[in-house]
């Protein structure tokens, strides 16, 4: 019957795992895409041979295409072929690190030449290395650009970890499956797991907010 | 000495410069005069290797800006102020001048402040050492790139219509600046379309039309009635110029 089976003080710590396993994925996936994508942009920024058409045509395949069929290649296709055996965090931090990587590496690119070429042409004109151009005139202006724009993907970010579930992770959207299925409360459990959600993004966007503040160009 | 061999510079099939030559010799000031168009921030950024001539060369102290490994020595000793001021937003006005000299010339940040600072008293600036780019005027701007230029103890001051951006109050801040710098001995090379700047503070001018010298003068001759006279196009540039 409905209802037989209900909540019990161990629901909340399979909340905790749940929400232990969201913020891992969260953090491990942001932190590297924003690593790679940063390194992906650079090489499309200053058009290294070979690597920069290369960077271009992976990021576009990663941007194109569904998270969740990602996921399934990699989880079920790399075992296949590669003899390696992948756990479902693993195959789905390799995903989403590499899609954030192809945004985040768009998003580095259209910064940096959103920067006015005068700044670092005058910056050359006074022999600058192009390390010192980049570090300390073309990144600080990028930054002004970027920020909003990478707040913006972390905030998504965290609700596309709810799709990492679809292949085992035992995530936040995964716990809300569990309790759904064994207390059939979906006006329960949903209206939890979806706040949880939602206090996380909020709290991303915050304090994303109060660092796009430090990096405005003072006036 | 600054030498331009036989350079010319298309772009998208434009001339620019057509088969230039000519020199410039230490402590010497020269006015580059001429229409819009004719070529006179191509020529001056040529110097400074920010464009790269399609033919011939440009020597400055012996050293090639076809040279990929001797171009930042040439730009070591030519520092240029630019129509736009191109100040780096982010950073004070202190910060803008002392950033080269650290990172290019190796200055420790005592050492770069000191002279920085001492540079903005010369222009009257001094006050201003740490605000930003966004809170100044036009002319303080202008004031502040120079300053930024000079912080690199260069050979060559190369200016390249520094006055363009500003109203007459300003610019005549900036000619009192340069006046300043002129009677120190400072070799310029100034793109110009102040009649009058040129007039006071020039010892040469380079006249330039469609990509070529026209006229190559000392001063008193360019502006000489004799000269005009003998230049119909040099005469209608001057007449309209002044006549603004």
């Amino acid at each position: 019957m409905y209802g037989e089976n209900t909540f019990t003080h161990y629901d909340v710590l399979l909340w905790l795992v749940g929400l232990k396993a969201t913020l891992s994925m969260f953090f491990l996936s942001s932190i590297l895409g924003c690593l790679l994508g940063t390194v992906f942009g650079l090489i499309r920024y200053y058009r290294v041979a070979v690597l920069a058409p290369i960077v271009f045509s992976l990021g576009e395949v990663l941007k194109n295409s569904p998270v969740i069929v990602q996921l399934f290649l990699i989880y079920f296709g790399v075992p296949m072929y590669f003899d390696v055996i992948l756990t479902p965090f693993e195959a789905a931090a390799i995903v989403l690190s590499a899609n954030t990587t192809a945004f985040i590496a768009v998003i580095c690119v259209a910064s940096l030449e959103s920067v006015d070429k005068g700044q670092v042409a005058t910056a050359r004109s006074f022999a600058m290395k192009e390390t010192d151009i980049l570090v300390h005139v073309l990144f600080p202006q990028a930054l002004v650009v970027a920020a909003p724009l990478v707040v913006g993907i972390l905030v998504n970010q965290i609700q596309v970890t709810s799709l990492i579930s679809i292949i085992g992770v035992i995530d936040l959207t995964q716990v809300g499956h569990i309790l759904n299925q064994r207390t059939f409360e979906p006006f329960i459990v949903w209206p939890v797991i979806g706040v949880t959600y939602f206090v996380l993004s909020g709290t991303i966007s915050y304090m994303g907010t109060r660092v796009e503040k430090k990096f405005r160009i003072p006036e | 000495m600054i030498e331009f061999r036989n350079v010319s510079k298309s772009f998208d099939k434009k001339i620019v410069l057509n088969d230039i030559s000519f020199k410039i010799n230490k402590n010497e000031i020269v006015s580059i005069l001429g229409t819009s168009g004719a070529g006179k921030s191509t020529l001056i950024n040529c110097i400074n290797g920010l464009v790269a001539p399609d033919e011939g060369d440009v020597i400055v102290d012996g050293l090639s800006v076809s040279n990929k490994n001797e171009i930042n020595e040439i730009r070591k000793k030519c520092s240029t102020v630019f129509q736009s001021f191109n100040l780096y937003p982010h950073l004070s006005i202190l910060q803008n001048i002392t950033l080269a000299p650290m990172k290019v010339l190796k200055y420790k940040k005592d050492k770069a402040e000191k002279e920085a600072l001492a540079l903005l008293e010369k222009v009257d600036l001094q006050s201003h050492a740490n605000a930003f780019p966004a809170s100044l005027s036009g002319g303080e701007k202008q004031r502040a790139g120079i300053c930024r230029a000079l912080a690199m103890s260069p050979d060559y001051l190369l200016l390249d219509e520094i006055t363009s951006s500003l109203d007459p109050e300003l610019t005549a801040e900036i000619m009192r600046v340069l006046n300043a710098l002129a009677d120190e001995g400072i070799t310029m090379i100034l793109v110009t379309h102040e009649i009058g700047l040129a007039k006071k503070i020039s010892s040469r001018i380079v006249f330039l039309e469609s990509g070529r010298i026209l006229a190559d003068k000392p001063k008193d001759v360019f502006f000489s009635d004799a000269f005009g006279e003998e230049n119909a196009r040099i005469k209608d540039f001057l007449a309209r110029s002044e006549g603004l």
